[in-house]
């Protein structure tokens, strides 16, 4: 079975006297270790698109099946504990807690889970081992340089070894050098066996990924595999 | 639930660590309000038990009789009076009385004069039974002697305060000193008693009933007041009430008259003053109490601010997984802390502050700090935070977390 399966997800916002249908009927499934990209121009629905894969949002009409669960219809703690469980976010501005250092960021997900301090940061050592940033541990966010800040919110995403990573636009704030870093971590996270979503308008980005899914006005315009891959 | 609290404390600290001096200022009008507390409860207490103390001194099993004339009668030139028939009335009539003495004051403060000096001094006349009724006893020489009374002898006795004044060597005993025109050889010197809220109870002096009727002349305008003493304490209501109806009976009021004399015990005037002291400690905690409201939406106020601040913060826990109730407990937790925190700086402030106080004023008597009120300080200034922090918690707690990511 698909880790995640989308049956006619409608998302409908109502502006004023006007209903604007962001996700308009989507049928989509994704299996597990897929590295797969939503690309779209603005306003085609991608970040609805993101929303609801992720959990920060129902929507209105459709079945999200996430490893054989119904989410559609959950309320927001429920949802809270789903995200905490099943998803690893990675933001355009990395989204890390100001006053909180690099360790303490990475623990931050476990707490809501109640895992005790020891375990926790046993536990958070390792995923920022993994992003090659034990000797940054006590810097706050704003000592950080950009790769380093999304590489500790990359390490906060794998803390929890959640079913997806989603990440939003993830290079977007930074430069090409850290941009091919990012990525490649991306790629060898997908190898090591995780399930990599990237939410992007980048094509350089989406071609990295094994499987393109394009949207246009909240619906699934082309949905294909990127020259090179098999 | 211990965890998430264990969590939230850290989380609270954390961050009212990082705005040092926005959390003080956040907190001071609890520290006022409390302090304000503290310091008015510390100095009523002292003041209290102090009080309490010189009353127990004085003897909890004595009665005093006065005479009493309502206002509306001394406009019309009515003036109550006790006389020496209502004491041996009493004497005679009322049982359990174990020592009783009639006092009669001198109709105004009287000049006392020793050679070259004078003092103005509370001058009365009584009997041998007054030291057993009042505790008073000479520390040189002796008290009065009921032959002192009978034969009207010019002999008187002084308190510590007036041997003072008056220049008198320390032993003066056999010295004379003029009161009124009249010269009276001095046969004791009191022990001294001390102030008892702000009287000088050393500043006196006793001369013999008769001696003082004499003095005073017409015998029928005299007003004498009676103190008494009980056998048994716990005979008091007796005794007062077979007193009051000795007593209307002999100035004959019908039922509808008032009495024309008050009837007093030691424990009714510490009663009394315990009764001021609360009333005062209850004004005063009430207006400060509202400093402690004020303190409250003060809080309240930079939680909110604080809460729309961290929009963000908020959006980014949500999104990795905080529940409603995380987030709730988070800034509850600040809001309490930040309260506990003011409650505790003025519980030590208000304490210096009733100490300092206490110390400025002479012959006040030292602040104390019931456990009480410690109980009461704390607990209202965490019962603040509580009550004003829910608000801006549920504010965050509810916030929509795609919302709050967004919010820059």
């Amino acid at each position: 079975m698909a880790l995640i399966e989308f049956q006619a997800i409608e998302k409908h916002y109502v502006m004023g006297d006007q209903t604007v249908r962001a996700l308009d009927g989507i049928d989509i499934s994704i299996a597990s270790n897929e590295y797969i990209a939503f690309v779209g121009s603005s306003g085609s629905g991608k970040s609805t698109m993101m929303n609801i894969l992720g959990c920060l949002d129902r929507p209105s009409a459709g079945l999200y099946h996430l490893n054989g669960k119904n989410v559609a219809q959950l309320n927001q703690n429920e949802l809270a504990e789903i995200r905490n469980l099943e998803i690893g976010f990675i933001f355009q501005s990395f989204n890390l807690l100001p006053r909180a250092n690099a360790l303490s960021n990475v623990m931050q997900p476990l707490i809501y889970r109640g895992v005790a301090y020891k375990e926790r940061k046993k536990l958070a050592m390792t995923a920022l081992d993994r992003v090659n940033l034990v000797d940054r541990i006590d810097h706050l966010p704003n000592q950080l340089s950009g790769g380093q800040r999304q590489r500790v919110a990359i390490a906060r995403a794998l803390v929890t070894k959640p079913s997806i990573l989603l990440a939003d636009e993830p290079t977007g704030n930074l430069d090409s050098r850290t941009t091919i870093e990012i990525m490649k971590l991306f790629d060898e996270l997908q190898q090591e066996g995780h399930t990599v979503i990237v939410v992007t308008h980048e094509a350089e980005i989406a071609n990295h990924c094994h499987r393109i899914v394009e949207l246009k006005d909240g619906k699934i315009s082309n949905d294909h595999r990127p020259d090179g891959v098999s | 639930m211990l965890f998430a609290l264990m969590e939230s404390s850290r989380s609270a600290v954390a961050s009212v660590l990082a705005h040092g001096l926005r959390s003080f200022l956040t907190t001071l009008g609890i520290v006022i309000g409390v302090a304000g507390v503290i310091a008015v409860v510390s100095l009523t207490e002292g003041l209290s038990a102090s009080v309490t103390d010189q009353f127990q001194a004085l003897g909890t099993d004595s009665l005093t009789v006065r005479s009493y004339t309502p206002i509306k009668d001394r406009m019309k030139g009515i003036q109550s009076r006790l006389n020496d028939s209502d004491l041996s009335l009493i004497e005679t009539r009322v049982e359990g009385i174990s020592s009783i003495t009639p006092i009669l004051f001198a109709r105004r403060a009287s000049q006392v004069r020793f050679g070259s000096q004078t003092t103005f001094s509370q001058i009365f006349g009584t009997t041998q039974a007054y030291q057993d009724v009042a505790q008073a006893y000479a520390e040189q020489g002796r008290f009065l002697v009921n032959s002192d009374s009978k034969t009207r002898r010019r002999v008187c006795i002084l308190g510590e305060t007036v041997r003072e004044q008056l220049g008198l060597p320390r032993n003066a005993v056999g010295e004379y000193v003029e009161i009124g025109k009249e010269w009276f050889k001095v046969i004791g010197i009191l022990e001294p008693k001390g102030e008892l809220m702000g009287f000088d109870q050393d500043d006196r002096v006793i001369l013999p009933y008769q001696t003082m009727q004499s003095l005073l002349g017409n015998q029928s305008q005299t007003d004498i007041q009676i103190q008494l003493t009980v056998a048994d304490q716990s005979n008091i209501p007796v005794v007062v009430a077979r007193v009051r109806s000795l007593l209307r009976k002999a100035h004959g009021l019908t039922r509808e008259d008032d009495d024309d004399f008050r009837i007093q015990t030691a424990e009714q005037l510490s009663e009394t003053f315990d009764r001021i002291i609360t009333t005062v400690t209850l004004v005063v905690g009430g207006i400060v109490s509202i400093s402690l409201l004020v303190g409250g939406i003060g809080i309240m106020n930079i939680m909110l601010v604080s809460v729309t601040e961290r929009t963000r913060e908020i959006g980014i826990c949500k999104a990795i997984g905080a529940k409603r109730h995380h987030i709730l407990m988070q800034f509850l937790v600040e809001a309490l802390l930040l309260s506990l925190l003011g409650g505790i700086i003025g519980l030590l402030l208000g304490y210096g502050l009733g100490v300092l106080i206490a110390m400025s004023i002479p012959s006040f008597p030292p602040a104390t700090i019931p456990l009480w009120s410690i109980v009461l300080a704390l607990g209202f200034s965490a019962f603040v935070g509580i009550i004003f922090g829910i608000l801006p918690a549920a504010k965050a707690a509810n916030l929509d977390p795609i919302d709050a990511l967004r919010y820059e």
